[in-house]
């Protein structure tokens, strides 16, 4: 099995056909459960004697405290711990990341952003009865200076914004990445321009708020997680309180109410648990942690900040050279650069990027759905207004400049033939399939020459860039059959946020092993001991998809070299083979029915060769015949095949750049009409176009589309985080004011899923659920301008950047 | 331990609430909401809290046949009131559960149980509802995962099936 981790090639044993894999109507297994209202998410959970925990949040940008007072707190009627502090149990730093570990404290005394959680943690036998004691609590706040503005942040005369985390710059890192020389780059153009962007801060708005429940039964810890990377989660866990072993912590993973990578990122995510943990300890009684919904605001995704770019390019749209300058407001992982898309895929010879990533008193800025979002919006910007300089179609821009690393598309071609792909131009299959769907051709005119007779602005916008499902990655499952009945079990504990891969590894698993799909189950929620590659990174179909696959060939080669062997040696006899005088090879299995493939008329169904349990254990039974013991000679109809069990796993090495080209694309067409006079954009129609390589499942890759894009349109023109410039306060942190896109903001949605099999994931298949979220917003930008004639420079698109580019505010 | 601890506590009131058929007596202290007692006290957790502020739907339940947010109104205020949450809707086997199995009108699910209440309230009282108006009855759950354009097809096809006839989209699943 080891060269199936040689993923840096085409899948060289893809099956020969396929039964469910890519078919439409398999139904998801989990929706019964989410449509009846019986799924349940951790913070359903309620356990008998159960507390409930809630931080105290700093009212001010950033402050420490100086004294607190926690007496009359601790005398409410309910309250049965207030942790502080200044606990000597809680001096240290401990492991609270839900990514890597780390060792930060989990109750802080300073604040960085208004609204951090700080200070003190009370428990209570309510969420009321907590918040009502949190009221009590009296602090003796010492203020410091605070920016919220990360241009502001990196004057030299600036205040510093977390001197405990960056003593020396609000400036705490500079990213540089690149290929060529960009200086011979814009000798060798015909025209430069220059150009800028700044996106506001925008921010998951998971609808399950971040919680947490903990129990000790005795000195096993008994942890229920809404995180992503529930092994982390574990790992963390067994550092605490002086270590405890990963055998003794039974973690449940239910069902999660989404944070789409956002909460799940942060280096202090897990400080709830710990201190729930702690005050489980001491009240003898299981704690329950949660977030308010405002509290889920404050932290963000991580494409806001201000953006400058310099573009060199011929008159034909060959580009020669882009330069750019990021400041990037308090990303917790600046590496992943603002141009590593262009270096991707394009041709474009000569690249630079710097990131400056800027520390401001807001919170924390994580990948969200995803951490590739600045690269993209980079390709769109790019490429749209060299276009738009040019006069020329941005489809032609594109298509001119497909590539990778500096190569053009033919020596990209050369590179999918060597490495076993069937050859596919994938960004022209792709803007081919896009544009009859919107009617580019039909439609597309030049900026601002588009009125329509409602007086609007027609606008119509493009933009492309490589499909991901790439990054570094690995997961494990096991998998068996089950007694009596054979129904297949995957055991991998995951954090179901939605995207419902667990449904295409069952799928994965049904045509690898010849079982009908509906006796699969992917069994994700509790921790039976593998884990497999997390919703996030990109990463996890294809990692994941390759591990069920691995585990499921070797359990079926391990079912077939079963039925053709000696049956169950006891103290009595030996039992003979299922199928005598036949090889492993000369069967195969289909819809649950072992099978000699020169006679079908000799099967046996996998159930039958397993057999239920019985009285005599787990792995024997007398399926209806008496017990007869002891007599020789007799022969029993009894079967003892060992268990049908195995495991399979799948490492990952691929990084963003260097390590494996990417051959997939994704296209996207966006129409608008724009309100002069209002600033109001209205979207009429998007059409998304993905490169999924191979289609697993359909109703995950349609509804990550059009989910994605209407996650999309909310970021781009309707969703940002705004704080008063005077008190360092978040104003809008509830759904009211922050508003998310409803069904009808949006007009129509046509996903186009294009198979080109030159994806890395099994059977050529690539990711598709960050995709779409994470490219469309900037969408917004060219589609407008094509509107307007006028570039929009600030995003999200709200009316009144519209009307100030219009001149008119 | 904390001394001088106070001894006040809340006052409850006994309400009749018949939720899904079943008719309870509830002590409720007067600040609970509807929500609150659902989910908390009587284990219907599939009536979720997303906003806690009336902006999302999540937690909407039908009251004497409307569309309600539940985080919204006071337990207290709700004696002798009957109340349909998701759970009895599904224990009904109303086909619009099926139907939105059937096209994946779910992703994370968080929001699934309020748009599965607003969308049967919406064909009690119009069995033949056209898309806009689908969306003007729609428009009041947030989906954050973005599966609107999917309830559509589900709640055309669950009032077809409630109206008799055959399936909306003219066979019995859908083929590539």
């Amino acid at each position: 099995m080891l060269d199936a981790f040689d993923n840096k090639v085409a899948d060289p044993y893809p099956l020969e056909e396929y039964k469910v894999i890519g078919r439409r109507g398999v139904r998801r297994n989990d929706g019964v459960e989410k449509a009846s209202g019986s799924a349940r998410y951790t913070l359903d959970v309620q356990l008998p004697g159960m507390l409930h925990g809630r931080f105290l949040t700093s009212p001010h940008p950033h402050a420490e405290i100086v004294a607190m007072d926690t007496l009359a707190a601790e005398s409410m009627p309910g309250v049965r711990c207030v942790l502080r502090y200044d606990d000597p149990d809680l001096a240290e730093g401990v492991a609270v990341s839900g990514h890597e570990l780390n060792a930060v404290l989990a109750l802080p005394g300073v604040a960085h952003f208004q609204g951090e959680e700080c200070g003190a943690f009370v428990v209570a036998d309510s969420e009321e009865m907590a918040e009502n004691a949190l009221k009590k609590i009296k602090v003796d706040w010492k203020q410091r200076p605070f920016v919220l503005d990360i241009e502001k942040a990196i004057e030299p005369d600036a205040p510093l914004t977390n001197p405990e985390e960056f003593p020396d710059s609000n400036l705490w890192m500079v990213h540089n990445e690149g290929i060529g020389d960009v200086g011979k780059g814009f000798a060798e153009a015909d025209r430069t321009i220059d150009f800028k962007w700044t996106f506001g801060l925008n921010t998951w708005v998971g609808p399950e708020r971040p919680c947490g429940v903990w129990r000790w039964n005795g000195d096993f810890a008994e942890v229920w997680v809404k995180q992503q990377r529930p092994h982390i989660a574990k790992r963390a866990i067994s550092t605490w309180f002086g270590g405890i072993p990963m055998s003794k912590i039974d973690l449940h993973c239910p069902y999660q109410g989404a944070s789409f990578g956002g909460w799940s990122q942060m280096a202090w995510n897990l400080a709830g648990t710990y201190l729930a943990a702690l005050a489980s300890r001491r009240t003898g009684r299981p704690v329950k942690w949660a977030f308010n919904r405002r509290e889920d605001f404050y932290g963000g995704n991580m494409d806001a900040g201000v953006f400058y770019v310099k573009v060199g390019f011929k008159l034909d749209g060959t580009i020669t050279a882009v330069s750019m300058r990021a400041v990037t407001l308090n990303q917790d992982m600046p590496t992943f650069g603002v141009v590593a898309h262009l270096i991707e895929n394009t041709k474009i010879p000569h690249v630079q990027g710097r990131t400056e990533a800027a520390w401001v008193n807001k919170g924390h800025t994580v990948p969200t759905r995803c951490e590739m979002n600045i690269n993209t919006y980079t390709v769109n910007l790019v490429c749209n207004r060299v276009a738009d300089e040019l006069g020329m179609d941005p489809v032609e821009v594109a298509l001119i400049n497909d590539g990778a690393e500096g190569h053009d598309i033919e020596w990209l071609n050369q590179r999918k033939a060597e490495q076993g792909f069937e050859v596919r131009d994938s960004l022209h299959e792709c803007v081919v399939r896009g544009k009859t769907a919107i009617g580019w051709d039909e439609k597309w005119h030049a900026p601002g020459a588009g009125r329509l007779p409602n007086g609007r602005m027609h606008g119509l916008g493009f933009t492309w860039t490589h499909e991901w499902d790439d990054s570094a990655g690995s997961g494990e499952v096991a998998i068996m059959f089950e007694r009596n009945d054979a129904s297949v079990t995957i055991f991998g504990c995951r954090a179901d946020v939605g995207v419902n891969a667990e449904t295409a590894y069952c799928q994965i698993a049904a045509d690898e092993l010849g079982v009908p799909v509906e006796t699969v189950r992917f069994k994700h929620q509790d921790d039976a001991g593998f884990y497999t590659m997390t919703p996030d990174t990109s990463t996890n179909l294809s990692v994941n998809g390759w591990a069920v696959r691995n585990a499921a060939r070797i359990l079926k080669q391990k079912l077939l070299e079963t039925a053709v062997a000696p049956r169950a040696k006891t103290q009595l006899t030996c039992f003979p083979p299922a199928f005598p005088d036949l090889e492993a090879q000369d069967l195969d299995v289909e819809d649950g029915v072992i099978f000699e493939k020169a006679n079908h008329k000799n099967q046996m169904s996998i159930a039958d060769f397993i057999g239920p349990s019985g009285a005599m254990g787990p792995i024997t039974s007398t399926v209806g015949e008496p017990l007869l013991v002891g007599k020789e000679g007799i022969s029993y109809p009894y079967r003892g095949t060992p268990p049908m069990f195995d495991h399979g796993w799948q490492i990952q090495r691929g990084t963003y750049l260097g390590v494996r080209l990417r051959f997939c694309r994704q296209a996207y067409f966006m129409e608008v009409e724009v309100d002069t006079e209002t600033g109001q954009v209205e979207i009429v129609k998007v059409v998304t176009v993905n490169d999924v390589g191979k289609v697993i499942n359909w109703d995950g890759c349609e509804g990550q589309a059009y989910g994605g894009a209407i996650m999309g349109i909310g970021r781009g023109m309707m969703e940002e985080v705004v704080y008063d410039e005077r008190t360092g306060i978040m104003l809008n942190g509830n759904l009211l004011n922050y508003k998310i896109p409803t069904m009808m903001d949006y007009g129509d949605i046509e996903t186009i899923m294009v198979e080109t099999a030159m994806g890395y994931g099994p059977y050529g298949s690539v990711g598709i659920g960050e995709d779409v979220a994470t490219v469309l917003p900037a969408l917004l930008g060219p589609a407008v301008q094509n509107a307007l004639g006028v570039w929009v420079e600030g995003f999200p698109i709200t009316p009144d950047r519209v009307l100030k580019a219009l001149g008119k505010a | 331990m904390p001394s001088g601890k106070q001894t006040t506590t809340v006052s409850h009131e006994v309400i009749s609430l018949t939720v899904n058929g079943q008719t309870h007596e509830i002590p409720v202290q007067p600040q609970w909401t509807l929500q609150y007692v659902l989910h908390e006290r009587l284990g219907l957790f599939g009536t979720k809290e997303f906003c806690a502020e009336g902006a999302c739907g999540a937690c909407s339940v039908i009251m004497d046949g409307r569309a309600v947010l539940s985080c919204m109104i006071l337990a207290i205020e709700c004696g002798g009131r009957t109340v349909e949450t998701v759970e009895g809707i599904a224990q009904a086997g109303h086909p619009l559960i099926d139907a939105y199995v059937k096209y994946s009108c779910m992703q994370c699910g968080f929001c699934t149980p309020g748009f599965v209440v607003t969308a049967k309230a919406l064909l009690d009282r119009n069995p033949d509802p056209t898309v806009e108006q689908i969306k003007e009855a729609m428009v009041g759950n947030l989906c954050r995962c973005g599966t609107y354009p999917a309830h559509i097809k589900a709640i055309q096809e669950a009032a077809a099936v409630l109206r008799g006839a055959e399936t909306a989209q003219g066979g019995a699943g859908r083929e590539q």
